[in-house]
């Protein structure tokens, strides 16, 4: 199969995912204790206001038909409007998610490089000093609470010695540049790397010594190759699938983790809006934050998959 | 299954035929590094029942002279916090709570999800209909689904358990659905059916002691997770609320005096670390003493309490 029937194959696969997807966030409006116009319009709404957006949700009907209608303005980039901002929803979490976007490819750029240095330097030395360092440290990484360790690194590389800035994605005085940008975003994506490191390493790492146990490994040494040519050549080309699939499988988890860096970090990001829209129990914020999450999620795992799918030619 | 091997045991000597709970005891019990995990979980369980007697004052009694006093300070061993309450104090008695959330959303987890799987493997198309559902909550990350299902239930302790609950569910049924079509396909499954055994009693009586292992490996991994996503959930304000102690409350609280007074924050998520880090290793030290493929070198290599 072809690249690009796989990729649209995976593409029809999704979309009823997707579908769910949708289902799930509006029946969660069923869940918000109370009306659901007053919950949608806020309490500032008039009583005619209410009247009128209970007419236009039709909350009279079967919620079938109030899920279809609420489908086709959805797919007509409808998501409602912000209570607190009184703006669509859409204009405001679009500028967000490119901003939240940047600092998941930051920290994306983290796990991979630290996984896959990791996972070089300590599959070949198994059971040895350096591999059972990187394990303890996996460890560790992977039982740090991400909002613990985002105020850690902001005490000591922000306030206490100042290497970085401690918050937002520019300068307040002098903004723009990239060179500013990516000084913003080091800690935030350092802290929202650093559990995915640990999957990505260990995983990563176990496939290795897999690898390294195979017998074209062996014939590899007997025709003399050096360890480091075995190890770069062989080990880390046959272990790239794997290395690509939980890479890609991070996608997701670091949105879980990206929501508590903007937080701390002040990154305006979806985050960041997600976080003040459930402070003012903005339910459309919420409700469109979670479906554009879910949708670069499954997008995310659908693009991995088909790396992963290039990568390794026994699927094809 | 483990009564029976038990009891023939002492009659004639089998070392072929080990029960899985020999395996857990020599692989974990052997282990050095499970038996330090499991013992700071047994300090801190034990800190959490006796929280009222060991704590030297209540979790929300405050003497406001020395708020933000740093640890040491005479009589606080872990220091005050930003209204004057006493640290340590609060560690212990927010131990309870941050201990049910992290586990209890677990064991519920798993007594939706063990029906859920076994039901599913036993009835394709069912199955197949309650798997394509778990896709869907497959694709929310975990700590989102949760957030949103918590925010729009309303933050408190017990809509965070149920927000937890659901999203735990998929994972855990994926778990015992895979082990339950694999048992299915086993010779005394088959013969239970032959004996014409009704389907439900060849589920919960025949193949649940068989898949529950799995289960309960599956769940023992993902505690310290979910330690960190209720916390996390109560960091935003979503799950216990103040004055209660609980540490992620307590981490959220002291963010705001991170520049004054960094202990404050740092004490209890230090605490969390500890606790989920203690999970985590009791959980990998399990699961390789349970899987097929591990748990013989791990006896073997390891002079476990059992003999090895």
């Amino acid at each position: 199969m072809s690249i690009l029937s796989f990729a649209g194959t995976r593409l029809l696969y999704a979309i009823p995912v997707l579908l769910g997807v949708t289902v799930i966030v509006f029946m969660a409006l069923q869940l918000v204790p109370g009306d659901i116009a007053l919950t949608l319009l806020g309490r500032m709404a008039t009583q005619e206001q209410l009247v009128a957006l209970r007419q236009e949700l039709g909350l009279d009907r079967s919620l079938v038909v109030q899920y279809l209608g609420w489908l086709a303005s959805l797919l007509q980039g409808d998501i409602g409007h912000s209570i607190s901002q009184q703006l669509p929803v859409t204009q405001i979490l679009m500028p967000k998610i490119g901003n939240s976007l940047i600092l998941m490819a930051g920290s994306l750029f983290f796990v991979l490089t630290f996984g896959f240095i990791l996972s070089v330097l300590s599959a070949p030395r198994f059971r040895q000093l350096t591999d059972k360092l990187v394990v303890g440290l996996t460890l560790v990484l992977a039982s740090l609470p991400v909002f613990w360790l985002g105020i850690v690194l902001l005490y000591f590389f922000g306030f206490k010695w100042k290497l970085f800035p401690i918050s937002g994605m520019y300068n307040m005085v002098n903004p723009g540049g990239f060179g500013q940008l990516l000084h913003h975003m080091i800690l935030p994506a350092i802290a929202t790397a650093s559990s995915s490191i640990a999957v990505v390493t260990r995983v990563t790492r176990s496939r290795m010594i897999d690898v390294l146990g195979q017998p074209y490994i062996l014939a590899a040494r007997a025709r003399g190759l050096s360890r480091h040519k075995i190890v770069l050549r062989h080990a880390v080309r046959n272990t790239l699938p794997t290395f690509a699939n939980i890479g890609g499988l991070q996608i997701g988890y670091l949105f879980g983790s990206v929501i508590f860096t903007e937080i701390i970090f002040n990154w305006p990001g979806v985050g960041l809006l997600l976080f003040d829209a459930i402070l003012q129990r903005d339910v459309p914020v919420i409700q469109g934050c979670v479906l554009i999450v879910a949708l670069v999620f499954v997008l995310g795992n659908l693009m991995s998959d088909v790396i992963v799918h290039a990568l390794d030619p026994k699927q094809r | 299954m483990t009564a029976v091997s038990e009891t023939i045991a002492p009659a004639k000597p089998m070392p072929q035929r080990r029960t899985n709970l020999y395996f857990v005891w020599c692989g974990v019990l052997g282990d050095p590094v499970a038996r330090v995990a499991a013992a700071i979980i047994i300090l801190l369980v034990l800190m959490a029942i006796f929280a009222p007697w060991i704590a030297p004052f209540p979790p929300n009694e405050a003497n406001p002279a020395l708020r933000l006093m740093p640890p040491g300070t005479e009589g606080h061993l872990l220091g005050l916090d930003n209204q004057g309450r006493d640290i340590l104090s609060r560690i212990i008695h927010g131990s309870q709570l941050t201990l049910i959330s992290g586990i209890l959303p677990v064991i519920l987890g798993a007594a939706i999800s063990i029906p859920l799987g076994l039901i599913g493997a036993w009835y394709p198309r069912l199955g197949e209909v309650i798997m394509r559902v778990m896709d869907v909550l497959f694709a929310f990350p975990m700590a989102l689904l949760a957030i949103m299902l918590a925010a729009l239930m309303g933050p408190g302790l017990v809509n965070m358990m149920i927000a937890l609950v659901i999203t735990l569910v998929p994972y855990n049924t994926r778990v015992v659905y895979a082990a339950a079509r694999q048992e299915r396909e086993l010779a005394y499954v088959e013969a239970s059916r032959a004996m014409a055994t009704p389907d439900l009693k060849i589920l919960f009586v025949e193949m649940l002691p068989n898949v529950v292992a799995a289960s309960i490996v599956y769940s023992c991994t993902i505690v310290g997770a979910v330690v960190i996503t209720a916390a996390g959930l109560s960091f935003l304000g979503l799950g216990v609320q103040p004055p209660i102690a609980e540490w992620g409350i307590m981490t959220s609280e002291g963010r705001s005096f991170v520049f004054v007074a960094p202990h404050i924050a740092a004490i209890p998520g230090l605490a969390i670390t500890l606790l989920v880090m203690a999970f985590n290793l009791l959980g990998d030290s399990l699961r390789d003493s349970l899987d097929p493929k591990t748990r013989l070198t791990l006896v073997k290599h390891r002079p476990g309490p059992g003999g090895g």
